[in-house]
């Protein structure tokens, strides 16, 4: 049997014409292809940094040696093996068992495999959890161990955990320390012979008196109350660095089968109820316990929804919206649209029951998906995805007059990827490239905007979504790179449009953030509610427009007081729906869930644990419209509060506006 | 108005949805495709085809392509009988958030018919390439790729796929043509080659990938072999380029001369490829052996898309400016026959195995649908047309029938 060389293009063409021309022709040709290939050697070991290369042969079914080119590459090897895709070439920069895997770079997709064993360097170090110092009898805490290896891998070894007194301190195989008597203790974790260490030096618990207090001793759901410990010596002085362990026992008013816990406590004594009732919390240390009791009512915050108006927009999705005073003293809005033709609308919301449209505009686009206003309200800027020039970029309009609003200019220079979000800020367009950064754009002569400034992280694979700018510091959207504060000019670090500057960056858990909304609580607390927009699965099989969009994820509430340690405190997220656009006004959040329609939420107070269970929702409205894009199909986009009328924007169905109603319920 | 979603399928793929509305596709009755490189068109393997299908000239045809709608986020299974009709057989929803435009831009068949590969332009920021089983059109894989990946090329043994990402998010600095081994969908390398490449394409016999540069004015040549970048022609001077430099930010070229090359189209025999000046108005050939352009084929329009007969004989060209299309005698350079199409911005165009008729892909502008065109080659004349989703662009043969 033949083997096969690599053809030249016309003998290719010529050779297989000729091959067709009868009909046998094909299984000869068949017959020439690879049936297996052996890479060697099968298996080799190497050191880190170690160099190899390995070689690989095809052979027909006949074993015939088929010569023909080959791709080498690892996929389990990814960051610790680098293999030359060409020469087979191998180079370790880190231990374990990888799979090296051959292709032919033909027909069948054939391959072969062979086994790289990286010995595991030794190990580096060893570091615990805790630093040490000062510990008391009978005080137990869990340790963790990380172990590094010499090429800075972490891996995971055996660990041995031992302390070198055990007459003064034990410790177990999950590392919980625990000390019995006063003296000087080293706790150490050995793996591979490499030992890490901590030294404490336990004394006698000097606890004698124990107690706690709350900072009320009556709330409601959602409340967070503090219990402080107060461990004191015989002496009556305070010992404030002994561990305290808090606990509860709780007692709620209503019991169900397999409900949500009740009520948390954290490790700080924070806590907070989802359910009524009577709520002990215990505060121990060895030897000494104190308990502190607490009653917790309902929260009583549901208000009702009264319908205003409805501005219709049937034909084609509506996207963004933004709510504002025209220099006239009337009220507008102006709405975006998405995957459509790039319309935007301008509505006389003056009477939101009987909303107006005054104008139109269609620009070369799909997606209008951003619209917003100047602060003094006399220029509108759209975004632009879909462009048929594929530029895209973001349109300029003077709406002084909504009933007759003109094109000022367009920008898009180096915006070709598509405009997806935008902010206006003091004679500046902050606008996100649908990528990877913003573009500042000086529109103070909004006919000729010019690119002044920039910005783009510099984490690996950053992206950005959506920016929101408050007094001169801007709050990005960046999924799995989460929220970055930005100076452009109202921080303390220099900033400016030209020359925004970073301040500090979060990724909330999970890692999905689309939107980000800043809020400065009157309880001195300042929150960045930050969004997920996550894809989730649904209806499958059904015709066009029968069923709605689905969409997943929820509302992170990181607690940015200190902004060099934010700590994500809390969520809302509701079972049956994702979070979309926000919007925050005196202590209520107004946030957009998709097919979970417009949630009105109370945010007063300290905000901990998940907020929808804490009976923190002020009211909920799907609007249906049996005549909208998908029929009685609620998809809600972005909200806004404005005179007290709370507009939003449904994807199916155009502008709403609904007024919240205080209940009238008697509160305890 | 955009359908609805679909559920999550392919092999433990977490996300992702894929739909399907519309009549389930006929069993076929021989795959074409088996033997055909859908999309990549000019290749031996269709002129196989091709020769195979003259038998049956008399004989109804039928012609399977997908053709994916940007800013719709769908996917169109389209089937042309001969003769007949142009119907919409199914609509594959793509993407995976369904409130963003994931933008499906390119497209491929792997030569065996089994698969289709979709390139999804916007991510987070990385786009993806999507690997569907045809006829189910299930999600089969996925990998991450670079900035708004966009054309897709499949050699004929469909070992790998190079995707061009094309980078349209602004900074015009070099970007990368992505390896992906196509049973594992893992992305084995980055190759640097120009900023905004587009127009993936291998030759006849896949030793050879082709990509323009739109940005740097340059032909890009990646051996099929090593996987390396061989050599570079700039194509305003007409002579070896060297790679830009990394962080090198493209410059309008002097004088206003510009080409802004948006494909390549090897020619079967071997020898030559073509390359679309979208902002010059001209289809310029490179002869392969001297590496350099040997003539220039007046194309006014904006010539976008190529495409070649299999038989090598004729070229044709999407006129993304002009909404038409182009059919040029490549002997002679004559142009033959140029057809208004139905809607505005001519995108993509793919010729059938049997070399018969060309499928053109028309974007539109705004709302306007997309729109799939047939035209019949001989007689440069529109034989039937379709509307699938908005701006209806990439577009992959997957079988010829009858």
């Amino acid at each position: 049997m033949k083997t096969r060389r690599t053809l030249r293009p016309a003998t290719l063409i010529a050779g297989t014409m000729a091959l067709l021309a009868t009909a046998g022709a094909r299984t000869q040709l068949t017959a020439q292809e690879v049936a297996r290939v052996v890479v060697s050697p099968a298996t080799i070991t190497l050191e880190v940094g170690g160099k190899a290369t390995i070689s690989a042969t095809a052979y027909d079914a006949d074993g015939n040696v088929v010569e023909v080119p080959f791709m080498y590459f690892s996929r389990d090897g990814r960051g610790k093996l680098a293999v030359d895709r060409t020469t087979g070439e191998i180079e370790a920069f880190k231990g374990g068992r990888f799979q090296v895997m051959a292709r032919v770079l033909g027909p069948n997709r054939v391959s072969g495999t062979m086994d790289v064993e990286v010995a595991f360097p030794p190990i580096d170090r060893v570091e615990i959890s805790e630093a040490g110092g000062r510990y008391y009898t009978g005080v137990t805490m869990r340790h963790k161990v990380t172990v590094f290896d010499q090429a800075d891998d972490v891996r995971d070894v055996p660990v041995v955990w031992s302390t070198s007194d055990e007459s003064v301190a034990t410790v177990d195989r999950f590392g919980i320390f625990t000390a019995h008597g006063p003296g000087e203790v080293m706790l150490e974790a050995v793996a591979d012979g490499v030992v890490g260490r901590i030294s404490y030096q336990v004394a006698d618990n000097p606890v004698a008196a124990m107690a706690v207090e709350a900072s009320q001793t009556r709330g409601r759901t959602g409340d967070v109350i503090h219990f402080t410990a107060m461990p004191s010596d015989a002496g009556g002085a305070e010992v404030g660095d002994i561990p305290v362990i808090f606990s509860l026992i709780a007692d709620p008013d209503e019991i169900a089968t397999a409900d949500i816990p009740p009520a948390e406590v954290d490790r700080m004594g924070r806590f907070v109820a989802y359910k009524p009732g009577v709520y002990t919390v215990m505060a121990s240390v060895p030897g000494r316990a104190a308990h502190a009791t607490v009653e917790i009512l309902p929260r009583h915050v549901a208000e009702e929804v009264q319908l205003v108006g409805h501005a219709p927009v049937r034909n084609v999705s509506t996207s963004d919206l933004w709510v504002w005073e025209g220099s006239d003293g009337r009220d507008y809005a102006i709405t975006g649209t998405h995957s459509g033709h790039g319309s935007t609308y301008w509505w006389d919301v003056t009477d939101p029951a009987n909303p107006v449209l005054t104008d139109s505009l269609i620009v070369d686009a799909r997606t209008t998906n951003d619209v917003k206003v100047s602060e003094d309200g006399t220029i509108c800027v759209i975004s632009r995805e879909g462009a048929s020039s594929r530029r895209n970029g973001i349109v300029i309009v003077d709406c002084r007059d909504p009933r007759n609003i003109e094109i000022i200019s367009t920008y898009d220079d180096e915006l070709t990827g598509g405009v997806h979000n935008l902010f206006i800020h003091d004679g500046h367009v902050y606008a996100v490239n649908n990528g990877i950064r913003f573009d500042v754009i000086n529109i103070e002569d909004p006919a000729n905007p010019h690119r002044v400034g920039r910005f783009e992280l510099d984490t690996p694979g950053h992206a950005i979504h959506d920016i929101w700018i408050v007094d001169g510091i801007a709050y990005t959207s960046n999924w799995g790179d989460g929220v970055a504060i930005i100076d452009v000019g109202g921080g303390d670090r220099g900033g400016s449009p030209e020359n925004p500057v970073l301040i500090s960056r979060f990724r909330d858990i999970g890692g999905a953030t689309h939107a980000a909304f800043p809020y400065r609580s009157p309880t001195g607390r300042f929150y960045i509610f930050m969004g997920d927009e996550i894809g989730a699965p649904a209806f499958d099989g059904q015709e066009d427009g029968r069923t709605p969009e689905f969409m997943d994820g929820y509302i992170h509430v990181v607690d940015f007081t200190d902004p060099e340690n934010p700590e994500e405190v809390a969520r809302y997220e509701i079972p049956e729906a994702g979070s979309h656009n926000m919007w925050i006004e005196d202590d209520r959040l107004y946030a957009a869930f998709y097919q979970g329609g417009l949630r009105v939420l109370d945010i007063s107070g300290e905000l901990k644990g998940n907020l929808y269970h804490q009976g923190r929702e002020i009211a909920v409205y799907k609007a249906y419209d049996p005549d909208g894009v998908v029929a009685n199909a609620p998809f809600t986009w972005g909200p806004q509060m404005h005179k007290g009328n709370l507009f939003f924007a449904e994807y199916f169905s155009g502008m709403w506006a609904v007024r919240l109603l205080p209940r009238r319920v008697l509160i305890p | 108005m955009r359908p609805p979603w679909g559920v999550p399928l392919g092999h433990g793929i977490a996300h992702g949805f894929t739909r399907s509305v519309g009549r389930a596709p006929r069993v076929p009755s021989r795959h074409c495709a088996a033997r055909a490189l859908a999309s990549t068109v000019a290749t031996a393997s269709v002129a196989l085809c091709a020769v195979a299908a003259s038998h049956d000239h008399a004989a109804a045809q039928s012609y399977w392509v997908y053709v994916a709608a940007e800013s719709e986020d769908e996917v169109a299974l389209l089937r042309y009988d001969a003769g007949g009709d142009l119907v919409v057989e199914k609509t594959i929803i793509t993407g995976w958030l369904r409130a963003e435009i994931e933008a499906p831009h390119g497209l491929a068949v792997d030569p065996a018919g089994e698969y289709w590969y979709l390139t999804l332009g916007h991510g987070f920021p990385n786009g993806r390439l999507v690997k569907y089983a045809t006829g189910a059109d299930t999600i089969a894989g996925v990998t991450d790729l670079g900035l708004f990946p966009a054309t897709i090329a499949v050699p004929p043994h469909g070992a790998v796929a190079l995707t061009v990402n094309a980078n349209f998010h602004g900074d015009h600095v070099p970007s990368t043509v992505t390896i992906v081994d196509l049973e594992t969908m893992f992305p084995i390398a980055d190759v640097v080659t120009c900023t905004m490449p587009h127009g993936s394409r291998f030759n006849a016999d896949g030793t050879k990938h082709y990509s323009a540069c739109m940005m740097d004015n340059q032909l890009v040549e990646i051996d099929g072999a090593t996987l390396q970048v061989t050599r570079r022609l700039d194509l305003l001077r007409n002579a070896p380029a060297h790679a830009p430099a990394d962080g090198h930010m493209a410059m309008a070229p002097p004088g206003g001369v510009h080409c802004s090359p948006t494909w390549t189209t090897p020619h079967p025999d071997g020898r030559r490829v073509f390359v679309p000046c979208n902002k010059g108005d001209v289809i310029l050939e490179i002869d392969l052996e001297q590496w350099r352009v040997t003539r220039r084929i007046e194309a006014p329009g904006a010539p976008y898309n190529l495409d070649l007969t299999p038989d090598g004989t004729k070229l044709l060209a999407t006129l993304k400016g002009s909404a038409q299309l182009g059919i040029w005698d490549v002997e002679t350079g004559r142009l033959l026959h140029t057809i208004d199409s139905l809607m505005r911005v001519t995108h993509g165009v793919i010729v059938t195995p049997d070399g018969r008729y060309a499928i053109v892909t028309v974007e539109g502008i705004g709302g306007d649908p997309g729109t799939v065109e047939v035209i019949e080659i001989a007689s440069g004349t529109r034989v039937a047309s379709a509307q699938i989703g908005k701006q209806a662009g990439g577009i992959a043969l997957w079988k010829m029938e009858g």
